[in-house]
């Protein structure tokens, strides 16, 4: 063994830190890394809980109940609207051609 | 359970029944025509639709006043593109139920030489007109109206040169096609 590979064996071997060494680690850390209960990774808003989860299910379905009846019965009006219109306009015409004949006729 | 249910469709159907004032019988012309308006607007889809009628358009506001005091309205009306589509027995199915003393007929036209009918009748229940029934049939046309309910002849008849289109005009034999 020469003297390169004695070097290389003492620079490699395992050597226990001194005493002090954790302690200054864990200061010099200290304020840098944040505690568990609030570390990065945690959303901003608390995810609700079950309950209100099934609560807030529970609105979103009525919600969506009330605004498609909403939708559903402002299509129905204004269908019957166009339906109104047009039995109107029907009745009034035969009715508006009639005594345009008629006028005709007492000329 | 079955049996309310089935009294709650029967007094439904009861009820368009009643509201409508004469059968129209016209199903079978729907097949021979090119072009048909059914409308049956009776009770809550009526006053539903005239909810929707906007008060500000001088059109709508008329119809909604007019509907104001009707039960519903009922259109049949085909458009053909050969004559001879109708009868003369479609003619008298609508005409033979318009019959006094229910209905008093206060006009009607015909021109042999166009082929053209055209009668309107009122029902009457005292002095108070309850509605009014227009037949009119042309060559290529045939049209069927019921109107339950009390309404200004002379304001309908305004309507109809109204909603965008030119006020219907007899044809002449230089329009003919």
């Amino acid at each position: 063994m020469d003297w390169l590979e004695q070097e290389l064996k003492s620079a490699l071997a395992r050597k226990e830190p001194p005493p002090e060494f954790a302690e200054g680690v864990a200061k010099a850390l200290d304020g840098v890394l944040p505690d568990a209960a609030s570390g990065p990774r945690r959303n901003l808003v608390a995810w609700p809980s079950r309950t209100a989860r099934r609560w807030l299910a529970a609105a979103a379905a009525i919600l969506l109940m009330v605004g498609g009846g909403a939708g559903y019965r402002w299509h129905q009006g204004v269908e019957a609207k166009r339906q109104v219109m047009l039995a109107f306009h029907i009745a009034g015409g035969r009715l508006n051609h009639l005594r345009t004949h008629l006028k005709e006729v007492s000329q | 359970m079955k049996l309310a249910r089935a009294l709650t469709l029967a007094a439904a159907a009861s009820a368009v029944l009643f509201a409508q004032q004469f059968k129209f019988n016209l199903d079978h012309l729907a097949a021979k025509a090119s072009d048909t308006v059914d409308v049956s607007l009776s009770g809550p889809l009526l006053q539903l639709g005239a909810r929707f009628l906007d008060s500000h358009d001088p059109d709508e506001a008329k119809v909604k006043k007019m509907i104001a005091g009707i039960e519903g309205i009922y259109v049949r009306h085909f458009e053909f593109k050969q004559e001879g589509a109708w009868t003369a027995g479609d003619l008298e199915g609508v005409r033979s139920q318009l019959k006094a003393p229910d209905w008093q007929r206060i006009v009607g036209w015909k021109s042999a030489e166009d082929g053209e009918t055209a009668e309107v009748y009122l029902r009457l229940e005292g002095s108070k007109m309850t509605g009014v029934a227009i037949l009119a049939a042309q060559p290529k046309a045939f049209t069927v109206v019921n109107i339950a309910g009390p309404v200004d002849l002379d304001a309908l008849s305004q309507l109809g040169g109204h909603f965008g289109v030119p006020k219907v005009k007899p044809d002449t034999p230089k329009q003919k096609k």
